[in-house]
């Protein structure tokens, strides 16, 4: 039980807006657990962002954790763990603060909205260390110039007295990475980080990550819609679909023997370079509204393998062993089929 | 310039297969600067690009952002007038014409044979003509009658999947993949030859991608289409095209089918290219060696020496550097295949299929 760093349990994060409620996320279940990836995979709108934002108290308004935990196990300088409930802390507490951008900071999807164009970079990295380390200005200044190398910046010395808008997007990717690792946080959440970046910055970025993640024994939230990205980087794999993680295992389980049918259909959906090119199988209709879910398993109407009693029964997680969860009635009901022969 | 007929008499294709050839095609931006808006400088989005596309093709044009691919899209919709080169275009009667060089009347009777479906559904549509507005504004400004053009446009819909009764309503009460069907169906309301696709799934959900992809597929067989799809995505690309062309800082350095790009790349930009695309099996994780590119992207107005990509390459030589490489074949005489690099016959690189 040791190794898990943080836990969502029944999260539910409701929008009140005046059209009515908005569930972004219904129910979800997660374990981040030491030093290992979790990849967070859904189409837009299934509450992947959303869920990641709770983690750091960030959900706009009016947007609202209506119930459920948000477990994070704090490691003390002891070596001991404290249990901190998140979900209960206030936004502008003091309380979060301490663990926002320390313990757990986050990158985002376009680096330069979310990296100030009238501060140098060097401000900024600094701004963090100052805010959370009691260094001084000149310990603060090296340690951002060792951060800036460390994410393979050229010329750091230089290029920390620079601004935003004179580095390319993946130069700007690693800023925030340098930035985000700037007080050696226990969880690195990364929201689509290299989904605005070519191709062959993409790879260079994920590799950086990846030896960071190494380096550090940092726990990586990974959130992207990229199953190619998910087969580089992951260890475990959670999707997610209308505000709910219908499937979560080890990566490998799956790409290799999905079981929710919304898995398998994702999966067959992506074009792949080394099979021969047929047509695709895509998932029928599309993600229905937000005000429009529907009754029972919300991925019904799009199903392959549903069944009657998907329309009524909402299906609940079913353990299939080895910590592979699946929410789909097909494997519930032969489990309570086992149960009762 | 002259703009009558007979000049274009002339003008023939390499092969009469061909229903586009672009000919050496440069688009030079100027820079201005200071109080007289003087020029200081050119960026040279694209630098001398000659590729062709056969009735009925779908060739795929992929490179990194700032590569020019959009630019060369944009050239052949004529939204610019372009620097040098021939953009040679063989109508249905069999008249070739150099979009390069018309104007006015002529551009616009063109403009139903070349159309354009764009990356952003949200903001290529607008928002204050209903979907029957958007579709129908081609037909209306040739003046095809309001009860025609309610016929074309509901029959369109149903053919790209969408329900006709929707024509009354505005974009905003569309889902993505679904305004990026209505751009579609504007596309392909004039019966077009050649559609010009620029990254149009890349903002799309993969369920929803997959949908389009097979539409634009089925469309294609159906209404003879030729497309030009620009697109950074490779798997894509692969999928959808017959032919691939590799763009590089305004220059096109390698024009290949797509299994032998995949296979066996001849420039080594392809190659880094094709390392860098992420494994579609978590199994395959460490198997593939990973070309790093040294650097950054060229300035495409502050270009290197000699060849483009000398900077970055792995296999660079003394003669890089200073001679600029010509685009020639590679393999026998009959093949169509091009590689903008001094030693695309001696290096043996590495393609991501393996038999």
């Amino acid at each position: 039980m040791s190794n898990i760093l943080l836990e969502a349990k029944d999260l539910r994060i409701h929008f009140f807006t005046d059209e009515g409620v908005v569930k972004a996320v219904d129910g979800v279940d997660l374990t981040i657990e030491r030093g290992k990836t979790l990849c967070l995979v859904g189409e837009s709108g299934c509450g992947k962002s959303v869920t990641s934002r709770s983690f750091l108290k960030i959900i706009h308004s009016p947007g609202e954790i209506v119930s459920g935990q948000l477990l994070y196990h704090q490691p003390m300088s002891d070596g001991s763990t404290r249990t901190i409930d998140i979900a209960q802390m206030d936004a502008k507490g003091k309380d979060i603060r301490k663990i926002r951008g320390k313990e757990i900071s986050m990158i985002f999807q376009e680096p330069m909205s979310s990296i100030s164009v009238m501060h140098t970079i060097g401000n900024q990295i600094m701004e963090m260390i100052r805010l959370h380390t009691n260094a001084t200005k000149a310990e603060a200044r090296e340690r951002a110039i060792e951060l800036l190398r460390l994410v393979e910046i050229p010329k750091p010395e230089r290029l920390i007295d620079e601004y935003a808008f004179r580095l390319s997007g993946g130069m700007r990717q690693r800023v925030m990475i340098a930035m985000a690792l700037s007080c050696n946080p226990t969880l690195l959440i990364a929201d689509e980080p290299t989904t605005a970046l070519d191709v062959t910055t993409q790879a260079q970025i994920l590799e950086l990550m990846r030896s960071l993640q190494e380096e550090y024994n940092m726990a990586l939230l990974f959130i992207t819609h990229d199953l190619g990205v998910v087969a580089e980087i992951a260890d475990e794999v959670a999707v997610m679909y209308l505000g709910r993680v219908v499937e979560q295992s080890d990566v490998d389980t799956i790409f290799h023997n999905p079981k929710h049918p919304y898995t398998k259909a994702l999966l067959e959906s992506i074009p792949r370079i080394a099979s021969d090119r047929s047509e695709l199988n895509p998932i029928q209709g599309m993600v229905p509204g937000p005000f429009r879910r529907p009754k029972g398993c919300t991925f019904h109407p799009r199903c392959r393998e549903r069944v009657d009693q998907c329309k009524h029964i909402e299906p609940s997680a079913t353990n299939l062993g080895d910590n592979h969860t699946v929410r789909c009635l097909l494997y519930e009901n032969e489990h309570v089929a086992e149960g009762t022969a | 310039m002259i703009n009558e007929a007979p000049i274009m008499q002339n003008l023939t294709m390499s092969s009469p297969d061909n229903i586009l050839e672009i000919r050496d095609l440069k688009m030079h931006f100027p820079i201005r600067q200071g109080v007289f808006s003087q020029i200081t400088g050119y960026v040279k989005a694209v630098d001398g690009v000659s590729f062709s596309i056969k009735q009925g093709e779908t060739l795929g044009l992929v490179g990194e952002s700032g590569c020019g691919k959009t630019t060369i899209g944009r050239c052949i919709m004529r939204a610019y007038d372009v620097t040098a080169g021939q953009m040679l275009y063989q109508a249905e009667d069999g008249s070739v014409v150099d979009l390069a060089s018309i104007d006015g009347q002529q551009l616009r009777a063109l403009r139903k044979d070349i159309r354009m479906i764009f990356q952003d559904p949200y903001s290529s549509l607008n928002p204050r003509m209903t979907v029957f507005e958007n579709i129908s504004e081609a037909l209306r400004v040739s003046g095809v009658p309001r009860s025609v053009m309610q016929d074309r446009v509901s029959a369109m819909l149903r053919r790209v999947g969408l329900r006709p009764e929707y024509m009354t309503r505005y974009p905003h009460a569309f889902s993505g993949g679904e305004r990026q069907r209505v751009v579609i169906a504007r596309s392909l309301i004039t019966n077009p030859r050649i559609i010009v696709a620029d990254e149009a799934v890349s903002a799309l959900d993969v369920s929803v991608r997959a949908q389009i992809l097979n539409l634009m597929q089925e469309l294609q067989e159906e209404f003879k289409l030729t497309y030009l799809f620009i697109s950074h995505d490779l798997s894509v690309i692969r999928h959808i095209c017959d032919r691939i062309a590799v763009m590089y800082v305004g220059n096109l350095v390698e024009n290949a089918t797509g299994d032998e790009l995949f296979r066996k790349p001849k420039h080594p930009y392809t190659e880094a290219l094709l390392s860098a695309v992420p494994i579609n099996d978590p199994r395959d994780r460490g198997k593939r060696d990973r070309i790093r590119l040294i650097g950054e992207v060229a300035d495409p107005s502050n270009p290197p020496s000699g060849c483009y990509f000398h900077p970055r390459c792995s296999y660079v030589d003394e003669r890089c550097s200073i001679d600029t490489p010509h685009s020639k074949r590679v393999g026998d005489a009959n093949s169509h295949r091009t590689a903008k690099c001094h030693f695309a016959e001696e290096l043996d690189l590495r393609g991501v299929i393996n038999d």
